[in-house]
């Protein structure tokens, strides 16, 4: 019972107070940061008694207006399935975040509490399954919709979706062989140690290629710029064409969702999780012999805010690749799937193997 | 026969010929506005200056005759210079207002200034005021100013019409083209004046500020208006119906044709256009209930119409058909075929005598007002009027149980309670007709048929020749060609007339009928054939185009 | 990239995308902070010469025309008040969109002859390329009112008559003269 409510706390703090809100602001971020780089202004139209908050209110007005309006239902749609299919792409999306620790133990009134909402030991076999999932919430969006163009965005996203989940699967590999677990809290607190006695030993620095694969592969798996052949606003609007209402709200809320959580899975995997460099469970040693000791609740702040920090900065990346390159063509698009991403990976897993051979 | 060489051009040319027609003969363009192979030479307009070696001045082309080993540049530098001067001289008085005049864009001072002139006028004066926009008949409005003095129209009202209304008055740069006091331009051929006037200052009442020229397509056709069968042209206003009060067809232009009419058409044939657009046009199929006309569709109007003449044939009653030397070769075939197969009636009337004899003379307007009447008759229908009124009388006498009329206004041929009487005593009267006239309001049953601008066929005019008319505009929604409803008509009784185009109408009758042997659409050309009496019809020889291509 | 390298065959390095996502990168991201910088500039009311946006704040801030610009059109009129045109067709011919709609009519003065019956302009189907005011002998028509708020709620609205062109306000002073010597306007 216990155990169950403080699950139910993690949940409530992690993914119904950062994740969603995060993914929100995204939406304005999209907005304002697209206008800075384009020296333009961007949204400020919403207002509140005459407060334009940067714009921040077309947030609001947009939920409004999703929420309000009305969720067509085309002639010769499957209901049943049109109905269920945004649910299970957001449903896919949301309970991914499950697995991302973020923070290390705190300890509050004597329990022992890890900061990751399910302990799974599987967690990276757990993200596999989840993103295999995620592919089925389009396709059976864009079949159910009785639309051509809908159908033509289906198929690319699940051609698109299946190609790169293997390069995923495959750049991971090297990480599995270094830290050698598949649990990704272990994965996060392996990325504590030091190599050579002053190097955190960081994802990205043991595997930078991998590093490098994986970024460009979640990109993909996002279905976003440059990667959008599946919506390609501009030839076919894609496998949401004919959602309005909330049902087109959650595949836009699905879009962020896992643009973030593509993010916090790079974060865990490659840039230390949860870890602030020479910050251990009692506080600072750094390797210069100095220390300075924390109490445990500090500790699980700092390294909490060291996760949103990163998580922040890799999605100021994202969104600036987002609105820099142009979408690329879908042969493109498969021949960096299957000729650049995973033979790359699969020489990662090579050398990866090699080193640590001669390491031993 | 003398040898010339014109631009470099050796060739030898018939005696008496001038250096114009010698030129046109090379296919060499010499500029003319006085000049027109219709009518007689003056010399007015000096616009066909060329230099003519050993000649001291340069010559006229027009109006010099070739002689043996005579050397002619038309575009050497002296004769061009000329050209251009003959043109700013012309354009001395005019007052360049092309953005008002019918004219532009078929205006001969347009195309030349075009081609050669574009020169820097030295002409500083203020121009002479002269009359403007005066109607001097009843299908022509005159500009003074505009005129050129070519005096073509002058010309043609002296020889052709030989009327003479028209005449040049006054000296100098005040001399002005007129109607002579107290004449008006009311001859029946006065409208030729417009199509001969190179520029605009004779320009045609009906037309006036209605469509601009370059706004209008052209096709070839026959006049319907007689039995000389004119040669013509179709302009019709088909991009932008918003003008010319939404009528389709904008004008008549004759069309060049030796063997027929020359270059000339009469204002009856010119403006006998006007039903093609007009209210009484049929648009769908009606039937009468109630004294009224409901309109139904082609499927239903056909079903019931079948169904009339079914019950006639079985009760072995008379179903009698009343065609028209209105319809083409290709429709009055499907009708012979109609009723020959169907119907088994064989002898078909299509001539009404119109009561007041109609105005003819000995040059194009003829008395038989039908373009088609000897077609009709090779065809094995019966010409004669007095089939007609054979055709009444039983009618009167209650022998026919069922009428088909074609186009024919009953009222115009016969008096009005005789043709009462006698429709009065046929149980259904059908109707097949582009208009609505008052024997149609009689009819129990209408079927709309489409005008000779809507539709593809051949007319034979009374001298026998063959000509083909073409489609101009589309038929109007829910009319058909006459050989069409007799195709759709004629399914209905399981007879098949295996035609899709009038083509293959025509193809049948040339296998079928002596008098066509020979002749296809395509041999029938521009100019047409002529039947033949033996079996062999003559084909003539192709017109030259007319050289439009302006030297520079 | 310099552009003659266009067209050759790209590299091993360059096929994998990453020099030239860099590339890309770096210019919208020095464009980023360059914005970025001068919008904290002005909001702690440093001015600068430069603005971190180059956008006009439409219905409040209009952007000065430029003397070419082509808007709305207008029919002039002759000193008597009549209108100038004399229903040539000559923009009606030169109009490519064919949203010019011309009917003609006798016009009592003799010397003139014609005058537009029906002049109307379909400003849903107009592109304002401007060639029925080149292709005018009269200069009877003219495209430089200064009004671009051109709307309406039916496309009857969007179809202006004789009347309506004849009537139209020129709103010249939304019309600079030399915008690039204007102080203070950002020249973009």
């Amino acid at each position: 019972m216990q155990a169950l409510a403080e699950a139910a706390g993690k949940f409530v703090f992690f993914i119904g107070l950062i994740v969603l809100n995060i993914a929100a602001i995204l939406t304005w971020v999209e907005r304002k940061q697209s206008a800075v780089m384009q020296d333009r202004i961007g949204a400020n139209r919403a207002t509140i008694f005459g407060i334009r908050m940067l714009g921040m209110f077309h947030m609001l007005a947009d939920m409004l207006k999703l929420f309000t309006k009305e969720f067509f239902i085309p002639m010769g749609a499957r209901r049943f399935v049109y109905l269920l299919a945004p649910m299970i792409s957001l449903l896919f999306a949301l309970v991914g975040f499950a697995a991302i620790p973020f923070g290390d133990t705190l300890i509050l009134g004597g329990r022992e509490i890890p900061l990751q909402i399910a302990n799974v030991n599987i967690g990276i076999l757990y993200i596999f399954a989840v993103l295999g999932m995620a592919v089925y919430g389009v396709v059976l969006g864009a079949w159910a919709s009785n639309n051509n163009y809908a159908l033509l965005g289906g198929l690319r996203a699940s051609a698109q979706m299946l190609s790169y989940e293997v390069a995923i699967g495959v750049s991971l590999v090297g990480v599995i062989m270094v830290y050698q677990t598949v649990d990704l809290m272990e994965i996060a607190r392996a990325q504590g140690q030091l190599l050579w006695g002053w190097l955190p030993q960081w994802g990205i620095l043991l595997q930078p290629l991998g590093f490098l694969i994986f970024m460009t592969a979640g990109i993909a798996e996002t279905k976003r710029i440059p990667f959008d052949a599946p919506e390609g606003e501009s030839e076919i609007v894609g496998y949401f064409i004919e959602y309005s209402g909330m049902g087109f709200g959650m595949y836009f809320l699905t879009d962020f969702l896992e643009t973030i959580l593509i993010a916090s899975l790079t974060v865990t995997f490659f840039l230390g999780g949860f870890q602030v460099p020479y910050l251990y469970a009692d506080g600072f040693h750094f390797p210069w012999g100095q220390a300075i000791l924390l109490p445990n609740i500090a500790v699980a702040a700092l390294q909490f805010l060291s996760f949103l920090i990163k998580l922040i900065v890799l999605l100021f990346i994202m969104m600036a690749i987002r609105w820099t390159l142009p979408r690329f063509r879908y042969d493109q698009i498969m021949h960096l799937g299957w000729k650049i991403l995973l033979p790359a990976s699969l020489i990662n897993i090579l050398i990866t193997a090699v080193v640590l051979t001669i390491i031993g | 026969m003398p040898t010339i060489t014109i631009d470099g051009k050796q060739l030898t040319v018939d005696e008496g010929k001038t250096v114009i027609q010698a030129a046109e003969e090379a296919g060499i363009y010499i500029p003319r506005y006085c000049y027109h192979p219709g009518l007689r030479i003056v010399g007015q307009c000096r616009i066909c200056l060329v230099e003519i070696e050993k000649m001291p001045k340069l010559q006229v082309a027009c109006y010099t005759r070739v002689q043996d080993g005579m050397v002619v540049h038309v575009n050497s530098e002296k004769a061009k210079r000329a050209r251009q001067q003959v043109l700013e001289f012309l354009l001395v008085n005019h007052p360049i207002d092309c953005p008002v005049c019918d004219q532009a864009g078929e205006c001969y001072l347009q195309e030349y200034y075009m081609q050669f002139g574009l020169y820097d006028p030295k002409m500083v004066e203020d121009k002479n005021k002269k009359h403007k926009a005066v109607p001097v008949g009843p299908h022509v409005v005159l500009d003074s100013e505009r005129c050129i003095l070519c005096t073509r129209c002058v010309r043609f009202c002296d020889e052709i019409s030989k009327t003479s209304e028209l005449g040049v008055f006054h000296r100098g740069d005040h001399a002005e083209l007129l109607p002579y006091p107290g004449r008006t331009l009311d001859n029946p051929y006065s409208a030729n004046v417009v199509d001969i006037c190179p520029v605009g200052a004779l320009t045609e009442r009906d037309f006036r500020f209605k469509v601009r020229v370059w706004y209008l397509d052209e096709t070839k056709s026959v006049c319907p208006g007689c039995a000389t069968g004119c040669n013509i042209e179709i302009h019709t206003s088909k991009a932008r119906p918003y003008k010319n009060e939404g009528r389709r067809i904008a004008r008549l232009k004759p069309r060049y044709n030796p063997d027929v009419n020359d270059y000339w058409i009469c204002d009856y044939g010119r403006y006998g256009f006007l039903f093609v657009d007009d209210d009484s046009r049929i648009e769908q199929p009606l039937v009468k209930q109630n004294g009224e006309f409901q309109e139904l569709s082609w499927d239903d109007a056909l079903q019931m119409v079948s169904g009339v003449i079914n019950t006639a044939l079985e009760n072995g009653k008379a179903v009698r058909i009343l065609g028209s030397a209105q319809m083409t070769n290709e429709d009055l075939y499907a009708l012979k075929r109609f009723g020959n197969e169907v119907l088994e009636t064989h002898d078909i009337p299509v001539t009404v005598k119109p009561l007041e004899k109609p105005y003819s003379d000995d040059f194009l307007i003829r008395e038989d007002k039908n373009p088609n009447t000897r077609g009709a008759a090779l065809l094995g229908f019966d010409t004669e009027p007095a089939a007609t009124e054979k055709l009444l009388t039983a009618c009167r006498n209650g022998e026919v149980y069922t009428l088909i009329i074609f186009h024919h206004d009953l009222f115009k041929g016969f008096a009005e309670d005789e043709v009462k009487a006698a429709l009065d005593k046929v149980d259904s009267v059908i109707f097949v007709g582009s208009n609505l006239n008052p024997t149609a309001e009689l009819a129990s049953y209408v079927l709309p048929s489409c005008t000779w601008a809507e539709k593809d066929g051949t007319f034979t005019n009374y001298a026998g020749r063959v000509q083909k008319i073409n489609e101009a505009i589309e038929p109007l929604e829910g009319s058909l060609p006459e050989w069409k409803i007799l195709r759709r008509l004629a399914r209905q009784f399981d007879h098949t007339f295996a035609y899709f185009e009038a083509e293959d109408v025509f193809r049948d009758i040339v296998k079928k009928v002596p008098a066509f042997t020979g002749m296809s659409y395509r041999a029938l050309g521009d100019r047409g054939m002529l039947v033949s009496e033996n079996g062999r019809s003559v084909q003539q020889a192709e017109v030259k185009e007319e050289l439009t291509v302006v030297s520079k | 990239m310099n552009v003659h390298d266009k067209y050759k065959p790209l590299s091993w390095w360059d096929k994998t995308y990453i020099p030239l996502v860099i590339d890309g990168l770096a210019v919208t991201l020095r464009h980023f902070f360059r914005n970025i910088r001068l919008h904290i500039l002005n909001v702690i009311g440093i001015k600068t010469k430069e603005r971190g946006a180059v956008t006009y704040q439409y219905p409040e801030e209009m952007r000065p025309l430029w003397p070419r610009t082509r808007t709305l059109h207008r029919l002039m009129r002759r000193e008597d008040g009549s209108p100038r045109c004399v229903a040539c067709m000559m923009c009606e011919t030169a109009c490519p969109a064919r949203c010019i709609y011309i009917v003609a009519e006798e016009r009592p003065e003799v010397q003139i002859e014609k005058q537009p019956k029906i002049f109307n302009i379909d400003l849903g189907k107009c592109v304002f390329c401007g060639y029925c005011v080149e292709a005018c002998p009269e200069d009877a028509i003219r495209m430089d009112t200064g009004i671009i708020d051109i709307a309406s709620y039916t496309r009857n609205g969007m179809l202006l008559t004789k009347e309506q062109l004849l009537n139209i306000e020129p709103k010249v002073e939304n019309y600079v003269s030399r915008p690039d010597l204007m102080e203070g306007q950002p020249i973009y």
